[in-house]
């Protein structure tokens, strides 16, 4: 009896780590704008058990740098805090936030020193003062906008749920690549994950109406079409438009778009 | 004789004039309406819009959606049962194939506050569904707006709406 009381309670334990979101921010949503506060847990990292940590932080990782439009309109940039990976300065020193947790407050604006308009995303890792020891990269961690930026793809609302009505449009006239300027559209591929980042069923390919002027759209419920494993839940979903362009013989080619990815907001 | 003539006349004047300053008698406007009976009926889904509260608040383009093509959300009705006095009983939904709209699908539901409402609540055991109200379907009007308001789960703030018109039957 106390063994299976041990395993029902390990099996808790190991589903609620598995549900973890690490890292978290406080607030949950910010603008580049906001004071935020990240906290790390470094459990099972080379900086697991170290007594300092100091952070490394970097904007703008979600950007396909082959894109040149992209590139320019979001540049990459060091947080003011990368000032030397051999010796950490004082500033970037994060804080203590319990056994192998560590806390760093910012303002996206002033740390990357960007517009609200540059700065997409950021990325960062836990580091010693010296650099012998570091982190993997945790990214890419998404502002909330201030502006509005025109993209190729775009969700409607820009925060969605498992359960609410999602649309995603694709807007031709603003490709990155020729195929994307000049593909018409006719499906789209969905495609939803777990926490774990294992792919929920199958891709799901949806019918696409126009929506406007060299703009096409599909609409979806996220919850009718992926059913995650018992235990795990729908965390994100990436999307891409599929379509034809002509060759230079005349022949009809098949091509995708470019791929976004998309985590569920939670709501109640 | 034609002195006294005179006061006679203006104390008639005086009299009529008098008289005329009297607060006229208004009607008895009855019993307060009780507007939870205008609820009562079956009501047929005719327009879904979506908005994105967040977009919408910052100014941005595309802020709402009209949903109401996008899927069967016209199968979607509901019947409000209220008593003659006006106490609200139970209801009944039709879905169809219609997505969710409220989540429970029958039970019992009630309009608040008792007066003047501004919500009305579905509850299905210890279920409760609620929607916020739009303009009383009273008078010559038939059209009942809910809107349902989706919220992040950790800070509270306001990001999606759903606004539901259903029509009376």
């Amino acid at each position: 009896m106390n063994k299976l009381i041990i395993l029902l309670a390990f099996s808790c334990l190991t589903i609620g780590a598995l549900h973890a979101q690490n890292p978290t921010f406080s607030p949950s949503t910010y603008t580049a704008e906001d004071q935020v506060t990240l906290t790390v847990d470094v459990t099972g990292t080379p900086m697991a058990g170290e007594a300092e940590a100091y952070i490394w932080i970097f904007s703008n990782t979600s950007i396909d740098r082959s894109n040149a439009a992209l590139s320019a309109q979001y540049p990459a940039a060091d947080g003011s805090t990368n000032t030397n990976w051999t010796n950490s300065p004082p500033e970037a020193k994060m804080t203590a936030a319990g056994t192998n947790k560590w806390s760093f407050t910012f303002i996206g604006t002033q740390i990357f020193g960007q517009s609200p308009a540059q700065l997409k995303d950021f990325g960062f890792l836990v580091k010693t003062k010296t650099g012998t020891k570091q982190t993997s990269d945790y990214k890419p961690n998404f502002f909330d906008p201030l502006v509005f930026t025109p993209t190729m793809l775009r969700v409607f609302p820009a925060k969605v749920s498992t359960s609410d009505i999602v649309t995603i449009n694709f807007d031709r006239s603003l490709g990155g690549t020729v195929n994307e300027q000049r593909m018409t559209p006719v499906s789209a591929t969905v495609t939803a994950y777990d926490e774990t980042n294992a792919q929920i069923g199958t891709a799901v390919t949806l019918q696409v109406r126009v929506f406007a002027t060299n703009t096409w759209a599909a609409t979806f419920i996220p919850t009718r079409h992926f059913t995650p494993g018992a235990g795990h839940q729908l965390t994100k979903f990436r999307y891409k438009f599929n379509g034809t362009v002509l060759d230079v013989s005349g022949n009809t080619v098949n091509v995708s778009s470019a791929e976004q990815e998309v985590t569920f907001t939670r709501m109640n | 004789m034609k002195k006294n003539s005179r006061i006679l006349l203006i104390l008639l004047a005086a009299i009529v004039t008098l008289n005329a300053c009297r607060p006229d008698k208004f009607e008895d406007t009855g019993a307060v309406r009780n507007v939870k009976t205008s609820f009562g009926g079956t009501w047929k889904l005719s327009k879904v819009t979506q908005k994105d509260e967040d977009a919408a608040q910052k100014g941005f383009p595309y802020s709402t959606l009209d949903l109401t093509t996008l899927f069967p959300y016209t199968d979607y009705s509901i019947t409000l049962n209220v008593t003659n006095s006006g106490q609200t009983t139970t209801f009944t939904t039709t879905p169809g194939n219609s997505p969710a709209v409220i989540a429970v699908a029958n039970g019992d539901w009630n309009a608040g506050p008792a007066q003047y409402p501004t919500y009305l609540a579905f509850k299905q055991g210890s279920a409760t569904d609620t929607l916020t109200l739009g303009s009383y379907p009273a008078g010559g009007r038939n059209v009942l707006q809910l809107k349902k308001e989706r919220r992040d789960a950790s800070t509270g703030k306001l990001l999606v709406s759903y606004t539901y018109e259903f029509t009376k039957q």
